[in-house]
């Protein structure tokens, strides 16, 4: 099923879950109310697109757009080779998404990584921990008020000295 | 025996000479590679520079088998403590190389994850600046390193003259 004939579909289908429907490089972006995404991508993966390429998340702080946060979801269909991006927007308030691992296994590691990095949490996720950061880590560092140099979580660690006499140094 | 023959056999020496020189000539690195300079230092242990010529080609990979800790690579915040643990674990002697400019001073890296530079937590001896090194300069560093073991005094290593 090509990407404009899914996206009228879904528009007839959910029309209150569709914020809006943009285009950019010849492929369409679905822009969904949060609380919908879970039935949208279900009857997205039904409708054959059955691959998750990515899943990632845009801060809006500076952007502009319908919430603080938007979570992409960039779908493939392995049998036409067609593309479709989902977003769906989350407030900075309530930045809580149902997880959508049990339609991809492979949303399980993408979900961690943007519950690491943008604090969003993922309902009913098997296992939402940090997956880089370490785990006794504060804050969420791709926000874009994290500030760029940290929160000195770089310089706190323990300083191990030699025991030794200091060597003068080298010429 | 014949006296021209104790002449030719025999050397005298300070024991503190007689050590240094033995541990200048036979390091033992243990290389710490986070980064593309761990793969530089591989071209430093392979023909063209060899640094096997510096008696320093036993590379560990366990750290209590090592005195020449070797940090190659960027250090984030998750793995400092690991390399802290590392360090600790090397027996004395042992002394430490920062190669390359991301392990001296985090490099390009100036964000929240990186350390700038692992000086700032463990005793560096030797800086190798570059982004990676060449084989080269690391020889040039372990050269240097060379020079400095060999000044070290015994008495650097007893608890006396901590003061």
């Amino acid at each position: 099923m090509s990407p404009a004939t899914i996206t009228s579909q879904l528009k007839e289908k959910f029309p209150e879950a569709i914020l809006d429907i943009t285009e950019f490089a010849d492929e369409k972006i679905l822009h969904i109310k949060s609380q919908h995404i879970l039935l949208v991508l279900t009857a997205l993966k039904s409708a054959g697109y059955n691959f998750l390429a990515d899943l990632t998340a845009i801060d809006n702080l500076t952007l502009g757009g319908f919430e603080r946060f938007a979570v992409s979801y960039h779908l493939l269909c392995h049998e036409t080779a067609e593309r479709l991006t989902v977003k769906a927007y989350v407030s900075e308030e309530k930045p809580t998404l149902p997880s959508v691992e049990s339609l991809w296994k492979t949303a399980d590691w993408q979900e961690r990584e943007v519950f690491d990095l943008y604090g969003i949490i993922f309902e009913e996720h098997p296992n939402l921990t940090r997956i880089m950061n370490p785990d006794d880590y504060e804050g969420y560092p791709l926000r874009k008020d994290y500030p760029r140099l940290g929160r000195k979580e770089r310089d706190d660690f323990p300083v191990v000295n030699r025991g030794i006499r200091k060597k003068k140094p080298l010429e | 025996m014949n006296p021209t023959e104790i002449k030719s056999n025999i050397l005298t020496t300070t024991l503190e000479s007689a050590i240094n020189w033995g541990r200048k000539n036979s390091f033992w690195p243990m290389p710490f590679g986070t980064a593309c300079c761990g793969i530089e230092f591989m071209a430093v242990l392979a023909a063209r520079t060899d640094l096997a010529r510096f008696g320093a080609e036993a590379i560990r990979f366990s750290p209590r088998q090592s005195d020449l800790l070797i940090v190659a690579g960027r250090i984030s915040i998750k793995m400092m403590p690991v390399l802290i643990r590392i360090y600790e674990q090397m027996p004395e002697p042992k002394w430490v190389i920062s190669m390359g400019a991301c392990a001296s001073s985090g490099g390009v890296f100036d964000t929240y994850s990186v350390i700038q530079g692992v000086d700032q937590f463990i005793p560096v001896d030797v800086y190798v600046p570059g982004c990676p090194p060449r084989p080269e300069g690391v020889v040039e560093g372990l050269m240097k390193l060379q020079d400095l073991v060999g000044e070290e005094k015994l008495s650097d290593y007893s608890p006396a003259s901590d003061k």
